[in-house]
């Protein structure tokens, strides 16, 4: 994306006819509003009253309908505890399963990425080694969900953090390896040998060198194994009964407990959603980094 | 030395995968169930407390849950909607993807912060989405926005009452529901990469195509599609394999009905397993699940490697 590779699209923007440019935006900005207006609704709905939910549709605030702010209040006020301790369990499993997943990714990422391995049974190298982790991800998770309450109900692992994160991890291991020994490819290898030559270990060339200077993928990897830990519902629902419940799961059962009350809902689903988006907007340049970097060397 | 970097992930994904999957291919051909299986609670209920089964395990080793995937009317069902899931929905998601990369590909004013708004979808959890693809595919105009355009819009059309969409209870459109809630959520993402492989291809290319007197349409079809190939049999081989998992979606808007007309393998593994408690049968459902997944990335591994035909160097 330097200059001179932008340099003939400039040159073929200044001949487009008005046409083109006009059926451009039309379809940047339909496309646009599809993606934003669901937003746009829950925002609205999660202010609307019951009657302004179902006696509508009421579009735009202070003109349709006039916003209250109740069910906000009722998700921090009388939903306050059940509001918290599921937040705080989606929270945990997150944050617990992405430091697991970063720092056993990148061990193996660097190791897949320095070393030579041979697994003389199998007689698999560090390919087929690769090949097998990434594979990893993607088996279908019904597999797992018979063996999976079988021996978490053998450890006494329902319903905790611990089986949360140790779940997720499994899942968000394989991707990360994936992204972090593509990362470590591209990183010289000069640096870490002089650490070496000055009597630096493997290990402390490690910790020292190579992880400050990789934060860009070991970023890219937190967002990934992030968001997937704390969108995550199969497994947060089967493994989850009451101390441990997530976000996810607790929006799902709104269903049967309390009947479709929309506006709560809405206000609920914005409280799982925004932290999320927020944090990947700001991290949005790691994010296109990391679904591209396998993707476009494929 | 180099054995301590790779271990903790070999070990957890032995431990936490591998022996899960040879585990549950051994569940499949007992009859284990929640509480016991049904040679063991009649063990139990004659007062015999050990020796029962095989190698007094306690459970009867058996192929009967494979015989009954033959004849089990709603697995066939549910098997059909996963592939209807995944081929309707990765061919939708990447054509759409692919014309909105190559529009989003032209210069214009504000790309960046498209980009950012296309981010937004596929970080929402599965299940935010489909309760808001609830209130969409209502189909009271009172309620929702969506059927408040179409009635207005079909009364545009002439039409006397507008266009009324029987979305959730209509066995034909309920999957078409789902499968546009997978679709808002994924198309960006698809976009997203595609456009990343358009901006990677060096804009030398179109000059020369340009002045050897090519027009739009055959620099898109000789150029820009077989450059990307690699990168989209990559990214339809990840929605592939993605949508295969599908549940959350299915749980929320639909909970498998009207019928079976929209369950997912996923989801008829989980009511089996947890619901009814047949850990032997839902197991051998699974593996169902995994040889059409392996197939599936088989077939198109395949037919990937035959396109590209040592076009790759």
């Amino acid at each position: 994306m330097n200059r001179r590779r932008q340099l003939p699209f400039l040159r073929r923007k200044s001949r487009r006819p008005l046409w083109q440019s006009a059926l451009l935006y039309a379809i940047v900005i339909f496309w646009c509003f599809i993606v934003l207006f669901p937003f746009y609704w829950l925002a609205t709905t999660s202010v609307k009253r019951p009657i302004d939910v179902s006696r509508g549709p009421n579009y735009i605030p202070y003109i349709d309908f006039q916003p209250i702010p109740d069910h906000w209040e009722e998700m921090f006020g009388i939903q306050r505890e059940s509001t918290e301790r599921h937040f705080r369990n989606s929270l945990v499993s997150a944050a617990g399963s992405t430091i697991l997943s970063v720092i056993i990714g990148a061990m193996a990422g660097y190791g897949l990425s320095r070393f030579k391995y041979y697994w003389g049974r199998l007689g698999w190298d560090n390919d087929n080694i690769a090949f097998w982790i990434i594979s990893q991800r993607f088996l279908p998770p019904a597999i797992f969900i018979v063996p999976f309450v079988l021996l978490y109900n053998a450890f006494h692992l329902i319903d905790t953090y611990g089986g949360l994160i140790l779940a997720y991890t499994m899942f968000n291991i394989p991707f990360a390896v994936w992204i972090m020994r593509d990362f470590f490819n591209g990183l010289p290898v000069d640096l870490e040998e002089s650490a070496r030559v000055d009597g630096a270990t493997r290990w402390g060339a490690f910790m020292r060198i190579v992880l400050p200077l990789s934060a860009p993928g070991l970023v890219a990897v937190a967002i990934f194994s992030f968001i997937f830990a704390w969108n995550e519902y199969l497994f947060a629902l089967m493994l989850t009964n009451f101390n441990a419940i997530t976000m996810p799961v607790l929006i799902a059962g709104q269903n049967n407990t309390r009947g479709i009350e929309w506006w709560f809902i809405s206000a609920l689903t914005l409280m799982a959603v925004v932290p999320v988006i927020i944090i990947g907007l700001l991290l949005e340049r790691f994010i296109t980094r990391g679904l591209t970097a396998g993707a476009v060397k494929g | 030395m180099k054995r301590v970097f790779l271990s903790p992930a070999v070990i957890i994904l032995l431990s936490l995968s591998v022996f899960p999957l040879l585990w549950s291919l051994g569940i499949s051909f007992t009859d284990m169930q929640r509480g016991g299986s049904t040679i063991a609670r009649q063990a139990a209920a004659a007062g015999i407390t050990d020796g029962v089964g095989f190698l007094g395990m306690g459970f009867e080793l058996t192929s009967r849950n494979y015989e009954r995937l033959l004849d089990d009317g709603r697995l066939h069902s549910t098997v059909r909607n996963t592939m209807t899931y995944v081929f309707v929905g990765v061919t939708i998601q990447y054509l759409i993807g692919l014309g909105l990369a190559t529009v989003l590909n032209q210069p214009f004013r504000g790309r960046n912060i498209v980009r950012v708004i296309f981010l937004m979808p596929m970080m929402m959890t599965p299940v935010a989405a489909a309760y808001t693809g609830r209130m969409f595919f209502d189909s009271n105009p009172l309620r929702s926005p969506l059927a408040d355009f179409l009635r207005d819009f079909g009364k545009l059309l002439g039409l006397e009452r507008g266009i009324s969409v029987p979305w959730f209870t209509d066995t034909a459109w309920a999957p078409i529901a789902i499968l546009i809630i997978d679709a808002w959520q994924w198309i960006p993402f698809m976009t997203l990469i595609l456009l990343a492989g358009m901006q990677a291809i060096p804009d030398d290319i179109y000059e020369a195509a340009r002045v050897d007197g090519a027009n739009a349409l055959e620099i898109f079809m000789r150029i820009t599609v077989p450059i990307l190939l690699p990168i989209s049999m990559t990214v339809i081989l990840i929605r592939g394999l993605e949508i295969f998992k599908i549940i959350d979606v299915v749980v929320v808007t639909t909970g498998g009905g009207p019928g079976s007309a929209t369950e997912s393998l996923t989801l008829y593994i989980f009511e089996q397993a947890l619901s009814n408690g047949n850990y032997g049968y839902a197991s051998a459902i699974a593996y169902v699940l995994l040889i059409l997944v392996i197939i599936f990335a088989t077939l198109f591994l395949m037919a990937g490697r035959r396109l590209a035909g040592g076009r790759r160097d």
